[in-house]
């Protein structure tokens, strides 16, 4: 039951990736696509090969067969144009300590060659719901949400047309979760493509168009919401915890 | 690049551990030029001590003595080795070997080693300047500034965000390694540029100074961030330099100290000085005629003046000086034979080791090294040579000795080379 994004629009597209690390396979065949405009959630457990997947299409593992492509070039020879057009959230956004949030995202956007203003940057702060009085803290001082809040702000403001989140909402508080979900979701209306990698059932099925379900390096299922309908969290909670798929 | 630049110099201020590195290796390179400065200082300041009391002793002694014999005798002459403008930067070996000596028209040799009686590996603990610190110490500085460039990163989990957000590597990496490079540099060279402008150093002394220093700096970074550029752990990176470290300052040059000095024999200043003296002494207990017959080998043109009609004579009493030092000779030139042979191995284990390889570069640039020591030497022997020749005719001879033949005395100034 494996579900193709719409030809013309593909930006990420998994082709049977097969990656390897220290002699164990951790990815088996992958292949799934996300389109412009839509959001994809990789949902696995722990070990799944998520954060593997991630990384190979951020260039970091290289495939022994298969390709990624992304915007369509491939990650293997094309990954300098390639990071122009992507925004990456890691797991843990460790951002510099000793730098405070409006200096981190300014560190961050001047390497990436990005001129934002101070408006920019505050309204994309204002956009994450971080508090405004933090602002000129150093993140020694922040918490683990606000910290990712911080990173979330500063994908934002990379105005990519692709982004690839690990774990995104892990940290948040729920009513920053529920406030990443509208900002994820207006995004990919916006046109962005997006994919996510997860083990947050629930957070996969409010946002996503698809979910792919991942074990042992392989895609065992895919989930796909039904026009405006979200994904069924009880089908996909089901078949995550019990490994059995229709 | 300017914007790249001023975002990394910013980045780097935000960083206590690195501004406080950069602040001591600063401190300890104001040091550096401040103690070598004042080193310097104080050899210019014994030099103009010794040429006043050398001016008044002149005075009293012509006042006192009027014939050449007493006159040779009594008069001291005073050499020395003037420090080069650039030497307060790198002391070299001036410690080591002698820059001044008071001699007479003795004997020579047992004159210019008289100090050798000292043990000279005293002086190799050296003096702290500024050559000491680039080679030996600057390396360090370079390991702490560079070596977790990007292992820190990694080991912080922000390596994958940087490297998919930068525009390219030279932007992440090029330009933070660029400014950390460039203010451990300036950190050092500042200081030294303000040594040369206080000791008049030729600009393009401190031109080809500041190309040394950056090149060897360059050495130690390029080799840093190769060790550095795929390992997570950055103490296993900045362990495995210090080890580097170790064996390229010390375990080479000790090996290789140790090589040299157990097959180069030097024979001693003291044995020099002993067989010296020893000939000397033996001359007043063997008839005149005998040694100056030895002296007219090599002065024929005073063989019709070597008859003695009394029982002392100056012109015997410095034939034998001279027979002294011929009877020497083979020591002295075996001396300085050995430490130009010890200079030249030490040369090729500078090929080994890159911090003994700057420091003998900037040692010779100041010409502090045994070479100039060698020169200096060689400059009081031809010194004391044409003094030799300039007395012979008054002593064999008998011309007269006046005012006019006082201002034809040879003097040190004349002979002094660096």
């Amino acid at each position: 039951m494996k579900h193709n994004a719409p030809q013309s629009s593909i930006s990420i597209d998994a082709q049977q990736l097969v990656v390897n690390l220290n002699n164990k396979t951790i990815l088996n065949n992958l292949s799934f696509q996300v389109a412009s405009g839509e959001v994809y959630a990789l949902l696995g457990g722990n070990g799944a090969g998520k954060s593997t997947a991630l990384k190979t299409l951020l260039g970091f593992h290289k495939p022994v067969s298969g390709q990624a492509v992304i915007g369509g070039l491939p990650v293997s020879s094309s990954f300098s144009a390639i990071r122009k057009k992507i925004a990456y959230l890691p797991e843990n956004a460790s951002l510099y300590p000793h730098l405070n949030a409006f200096e981190n995202i300014e560190y961050f956007l001047s390497l990436a060659a990005v001129h934002k203003t101070h408006a920019e940057i505050k309204m994309s702060l204002q956009q994450v719901n971080l508090q405004q009085d933090a602002w000129k803290q150093p993140l020694s001082k922040f918490s683990k949400g606000m910290r990712q809040k911080t990173a979330i702000a500063l994908a934002l403001l990379r105005d990519s047309p692709i982004l690839l989140l690990d774990e995104p909402t892990s940290g948040l508080d729920p009513v920053a979760i529920d406030e990443f979900n509208l900002l994820i979701m207006s995004l990919a209306k916006q046109g962005a493509a997006i994919l996510m990698v997860t083990h947050d059932v629930y957070g996969a099925c409010q946002v996503a168009q698809r979910i792919g379900l991942l074990r042992d390096g392989r895609l065992v299922g895919e989930f796909i919401a039904d026009g405006e309908d979200q994904i069924d969290t009880e089908q996909v909670h089901k078949a995550f915890t019990a490994g059995v798929i229709d | 690049m300017i914007r790249h630049i001023m975002r990394e110099w910013r980045f780097l201020l935000g960083q206590n551990n690195l501004v406080i590195l950069l602040c001591l290796c600063c401190a300890l390179s104001s040091f550096a030029i401040y103690s070598g400065h004042q080193e310097i200082t104080a050899q210019h300041f014994t030099i103009e001590r010794l040429q006043l009391a050398q001016q008044q002793d002149q005075e009293d002694i012509l006042a006192k003595y009027k014939t050449p014999g007493s006159l040779a005798y009594y008069q001291f002459h005073l050499t020395y080795q003037t420090p080069s403008n650039l030497s307060f930067a790198a002391l070299g070996e001036r410690d080591l070997y002698p820059w001044k000596h008071r001699i007479r028209m003795l004997a020579l040799e047992g004159q210019i080693y008289e100090s050798d009686v000292a043990n000279p590996e005293l002086a190799y603990i050296g003096k702290f300047d500024f050559s000491f610190l680039i080679s030996v110490l600057a390396p360090l500085f370079v390991i702490l500034m560079l070596h977790d460039i990007v292992a820190n990163e990694r080991s912080n989990g922000r390596y994958e965000l940087l490297v998919v957000t930068a525009s390219g590597s030279i932007v992440l990496w090029g330009y933070k390694t660029l400014v950390r490079f460039l203010m451990l540099s300036l950190s050092m060279l500042v200081p030294f540029y303000v040594g040369a402008a206080l000791n008049d150093v030729p600009l393009h002394d401190v031109f080809y100074v500041s190309i040394l220093v950056l090149a060897y700096l360059a050495f130690w970074a390029v080799l840093t961030l190769w060790f550095g550029r795929h390992s997570i752990f950055a103490p296993r990176i900045a362990a495995t330099l210090i080890g580097f470290w170790v064996a390229v300052t010390c375990v080479i040059p000790i090996t290789g100290n140790v090589l040299i000095e157990k097959n180069i024999e030097v024979p001693k200043g003291s044995e020099i000085l002993l067989l010296q003296r020893e000939t000397v002494n033996q001359a007043w207990d063997i008839p005149a005629e005998t040694s100056l017959t030895e002296f007219i080998k090599t002065h024929p043109e005073y063989e019709a003046y070597a008859e003695m009609s009394e029982g002392f004579h100056w012109k015997w009493y410095y034939a034998f000086q001279q027979l002294g030092d011929e009877a020497v000779a083979h020591l002295a030139f075996d001396y300085r034979n050995a430490i130009q042979t010890k200079f030249d191995l030490g040369n090729y284990i500078a090929m080994f080791s890159p911090p003994v390889l700057m420091q003998r570069q900037l040692s010779r640039m100041a010409q502090t090294d045994a070479i100039s020591a060698l020169r200096y030497e060689q400059s009081i022997r031809d010194f004391h040579q044409a003094l030799r020749l300039y007395y012979y005719p008054y002593l064999f001879e008998l011309h007269s000795f006046d005012e006019s033949a006082l201002a034809e005395m040879p003097q040190y100034q004349d002979f002094a080379r660096l």
